[in-house]
């Protein structure tokens, strides 16, 4: 896998200190949507080198973090600009929508 | 070409994967294209008790086995999803989200199904926030919480019953009177003594509510028609699956009602060279071991095809000779005398030509391709292109026939 994972600590510096515009898939192996979500952000990932940033967090290995965010279920793609959540997309979401909430984070 | 194969196979789980297996060892050029991970619908189930071999096996495991096996064959594989088909041609072309086309002598369709949607209010909106589909991917995260379940079948009772383990509560919504279950009875007894779960019966529901996430289900009581709110902060819902092929929509291949494949017991389509496998297709057992049973039909009938398509394209459609193409029965005696009359009468003048005969009762594609209605029949072929047809047990002579084969 090519996206970039994150425990606690991690996402905590990527996310809060660093203030990265970034997207985190919180996602977990054995899940069929996970799957087919998890591709397309590899696809997409090379469009955004050093201007967006990729992560992924596995829900079985961190459950402190799906907690936090109170998410009811995976995939989930996470948002965050400057240390600001900016949203979240739930579920099968399509490469168009993707990038259009990536744009929408980086405004 | 790259992206040419001989067997091309649509979806990744135990059928498609048991296809695979059978196609590579067979040596066929074989490729398995599927959008989501390899191992279908198997991988969210967290145990397979009853697949022979292995007495206890988790879903992943099993399949990982599978995909293990083929590769040893030299299967290749493919992550994408196939949005478009045109089997209307010999080379049956696949279309990919991305647009890359692939193109594939047979195909095998082994795309499964997935949870039928209600489309209720709000379903869509709060999926994954609350509303879902999988238990062993979303029951966790519904810890402490109360818990809707809708349907009453094996999978919506066993899975209720896994989500109790993390649920404070769940509630099952069943459309029958009270005691009445679809799914299996020791399952069911289980359920309705479980202190967790509790029934409401003769109900459906109508609404998903909440602003963000879930915070209540509309009910409405099918006997008495009053509707009312049941605070929850989670619904799942088993109704049912429907099989994935809506994408083979204006394929021209045979689908019933509901979007399920009929085959042959052969695996075959109505289509020449395709095949349906699996959950996708109409059947009595929806099980990896039947999806596995009919990877491997489908994936030996292709292969019979497949050579009868090579051998077909030798022999007739590059010869360079005109082709006489009879349509006989083997089994038929005087079919038999035609054969060898015709062969005489085109042998005594050594007639410029070559006769490929086709035993009607085993090559039906070729006959249907041709649209030949009668026996004996002898089509004359020039580089595969029809001339004249003969047909009838009358033998043309060999003057007859070289005024055909000059002309
Ligand atoms: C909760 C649950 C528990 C179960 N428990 C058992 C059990 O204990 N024992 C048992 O034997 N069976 C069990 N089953 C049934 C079993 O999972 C199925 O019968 C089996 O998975 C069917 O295999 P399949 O290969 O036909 O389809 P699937 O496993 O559904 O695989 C189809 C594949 O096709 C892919 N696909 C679909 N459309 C496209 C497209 N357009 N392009 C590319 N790829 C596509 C999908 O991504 C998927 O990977 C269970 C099912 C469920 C839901």
């Amino acid at each position: 896998m090519s996206l970039k994972q994150l425990n606690a600590a991690g996402f905590e510096e990527a996310v809060y200190n660093n203030g990265e515009a970034c997207l985190v898939i919180f996602s977990r192996k054995e899940c069929h949507v996970c799957k087919e979500v998890v591709p397309v952000l590899e696809q997409l990932q090379p469009n955004y080198e050093k201007k967006f940033g990729f992560y992924y967090v596995d829900v079985e290995k961190d459950k402190s973090l799906f907690q936090r965010f109170s998410l009811k279920g995976v995939p989930q793609i996470l948002y965050f600009n400057g240390g600001q959540y900016q949203g979240k997309q739930a579920g099968k979401v399509e490469e168009e929508q993707i990038e259009d909430k990536i744009s929408d984070t980086l405004k | 070409m790259a992206n040419s194969y001989d067997l091309i196979i649509i979806g990744g789980g135990p059928a498609g994967l048991s296809a695979a297996i059978y196609g590579g060892r067979a040596k066929l050029k074989t490729l398995v294209i599927d959008k989501g991970g390899i191992g279908g619908l198997v991988n969210t189930t967290r145990e397979i008790v009853n697949y022979p071999g292995y007495a206890q096996i988790s879903g992943p495991d099993l399949m990982n086995e599978f995909k293990k096996h083929a590769d040893t064959f030299g299967v290749e594989f493919l992550k994408g999803e196939v949005v478009r088909a045109d089997f209307s041609q010999a080379e049956k072309k696949i279309v990919l989200k991305k647009g890359q086309e692939f193109f594939g002598k047979a195909v095998i369709l082994a795309c499964g199904s997935e949870p039928r949607l209600l489309n209720i209010p709000g379903e869509k909106r709060l999926r994954g926030m609350g509303v879902a589909y999988c238990a062993t991917c979303d029951a966790e995260f519904f810890e402490g919480d109360e818990v809707v379940v809708v349907g009453s079948g094996d999978q919506a009772i066993e899975e209720g019953m896994f989500i109790a383990k993390f649920a404070r509560k769940v509630t099952v919504i069943v459309l029958h009177e009270e005691g009445i279950l679809d799914c299996n009875k020791v399952s069911g007894e289980r359920a309705l003594n479980h202190e967790k779960m509790a029934f409401i019966w003769n109900s459906t529901i109508e609404e998903v509510l909440g602003e963000e996430n879930v915070e209540a289900v509309k009910i409405k009581n099918l006997k008495t028609g009053l509707t009312s709110e049941l605070s929850c902060q989670g619904v799942f819902f088993f109704v049912g699956m429907v099989p994935s092929t809506g994408y083979l929509k204006d394929s021209g291949l045979e689908m019933d009602k509901r979007g399920y494949i009929p085959a042959n017991d052969l695996m075959k389509s109505n289509l020449e060279g395709v095949y349906a496998v699996g959950d996708n297709r109409v059947k009595y057992l929806r099980q990896v071991v039947s999806a596995a049973g009919d990877g491997a039909t489908a994936a030996v009938a292709a292969e019979r095809y497949i050579e009868e398509l090579n051998d077909f394209n030798r022999n007739v459609m590059q010869s360079e000779k005109r082709v006489l193409l009879l349509f006989f029965n083997a089994q038929d005696n005087e079919s038999l005398n035609y054969c060898s009359a015709l062969e005489k009468s085109t042998k005594e003048d050594g007639l410029d030509c070559k006769i490929v005969s086709v035993d009607m009762a085993t090559k039906k594609n070729l006959a249907e391709k041709y649209a030949v209605k009668s026996i004996p029949s002898v089509l004359v072929l020039d580089k595969g292109m029809e001339s004249h047809r003969f047909e009838g047990l009358e033998v043309l002579t060999c003057t007859q026939w070289k005024s055909i084969l000059t002309n």
